[in-house]
């Protein structure tokens, strides 16, 4: 089934949910400007930070209690998946965080502009047209979106030359330091795989 | 490229996402999540550290990973974020200074009913949607990554890894079925047909001669 066909499934669903919840009204000062604080702060580096940290308390575990694959590949697979989550923030975070300061410094509007500006051109790079910023008035939204759209088109490039070589890198790394492949056989010798295979089948089998 | 193009490409993203942050991270968390896994997918199959076996389920593991993100970040994150703007715009859920000048106006008990918009029906003073707008784009955020943590850290890798193991399983039994190595035509298998021994030449003769007697 195709998603579009999902939507309005989904669509009956959630106003289903929001019916059925309680009504609530946020009293206390502290958590309003909180809620407002996070919708005007937390953007895409934060968000991909918050999915990083919290897939490293989740990915790894469940990789490790999948009891349909045999323990060396759960344990590779656990490995793996450690070594793409910090490789993956990591990159992810700096990018998104420096392309949004990027377009941040290029977005100015016409009125900050000043005749001691430095660059002028180059600070009003990215602004949208004036009745585009007349009808957003704030144009950190703005500059957010575009500085990760921004970032995903650097991504296209540093996913293969930076990510994709660090989690090989770390996950080797991980392997090697819970000496993983004592049981694992070579892959380049036949005898060993056979045995291994077995295993695997055998076990995949029971699971 | 041409500059007004440029400005209309840029006119576009600040009308699309200026106004609703939460959507901008999904439609980037998605395009994020397809480039991520075509780069790992690259690093599994170029490491040689990882035994075949391990590739077997790690490159349908990250293959499934992409996948079943997009499906579960629009039905499980899209579905978070959906129900907070609508307990938002309906009124369940407000901050305490928008209920009490909602109910001043005299709409308090239409608050959180069906049909409900805070924003058409509450006539609210610009200040009042200002602070309405800021929460409701925090409302936003906070459902979209509740939704964005349950999707992608809970669900995508209990379905990956489901999806593959049933490939690697299929994959390792593949590999064990006999192949003609020399055509690499599958050799067929033959029926077992019982042979007489010479036991049975022996029994057959005696009982010949037994009948003869």
């Amino acid at each position: 089934m195709a998603i579009g066909k999902l939507a309005p499934i989904a669509n009956r669903v959630t106003t289903a949910v929001a019916g059925a919840l309680p009504s609530a009204t946020v009293k206390n000062r502290k958590i309003n400007r909180a809620i407002s604080w996070i919708g005007k702060k937390i953007s895409s580096p934060q968000n991909r930070l918050i999915l990083g940290v919290t897939a490293l308390m989740s990915q790894p575990f469940i990789d490790l209690h999948n009891r349909k694959v045999d323990e060396d590949t759960r344990k590779v697979s656990a490995a793996r998946t450690v070594a793409k989550i910090i490789a993956g923030t990591t990159t992810g975070v700096l990018i998104r965080y420096g392309c949004i300061k990027a377009i941040d410094y290029c977005s100015m509007l016409p009125e900050q502009i000043s005749k001691s500006t430095r660059f002028p051109k180059l600070r009003s790079l990215f602004t949208p047209s004036s009745n585009i910023t007349a009808f957003l008035k704030d144009l950190s939204h703005y500059k957010k979106a575009l500085g990760t759209i921004v970032s995903l088109a650097v991504m296209v490039v540093t996913n293969f030359l930076i990510d994709a070589p660090l989690t090989k890198y770390l996950t080797n790394k991980f392997i090697d330091k819970n000496n993983l492949n004592k049981n694992i056989p070579n892959p380049q010798s036949n005898t060993p795989i056979l045995a291994h295979k077995e295993k695997t089948v055998k076990e995949a089998s029971n699971a | 490229m041409p500059n007004s193009m440029f400005k209309n490409i840029l006119n576009k993203i600040a009308t699309a996402y200026g106004k609703n942050p939460g959507k901008m991270l999904v439609h980037t968390g998605v395009i994020g999540w397809v480039l991520s896994s075509a780069a790992q997918v690259c690093a599994i199959v170029l490491n040689d550290k990882i035994p075949k076996e391990q590739k077997m389920f790690l490159i349908p593991q990250e293959i499934a990973d992409a996948g079943v993100n997009i499906v579960s970040f629009y039905l499980i994150t899209q579905s978070f974020k959906s129900v907070a703007l609508k307990l938002v715009n309906s009124g369940k859920l407000l901050p305490k200074a928008v209920k009490d000048f909602l109910v001043y106006k005299g709409v308090g008990d239409k608050l959180g009913k069906a049909g409900f918009d805070v924003y058409k029906s509450g006539a609210l003073t610009p200040s009042g949607i200002k602070r309405l707008d800021s929460f409701k784009d925090g409302a936003d955020v906070i459902g979209t990554t509740i939704g964005s943590i349950i999707s992608c850290n809970l669900v995508t890798p209990l379905i990956r890894n489901e999806i593959a193991a049933h490939r690697q399983k299929k994959s390792i039994a593949r590999m064990n079925t006999p192949y003609d190595v020399a055509s690499n035509v599958k050799t067929p298998s033959k029926n077992f047909v019982k042979r007489p021994s010479i036991v049975d030449f022996q029994t057959q003769a005696y009982s010949k001669s037994s009948l003869s007697i």
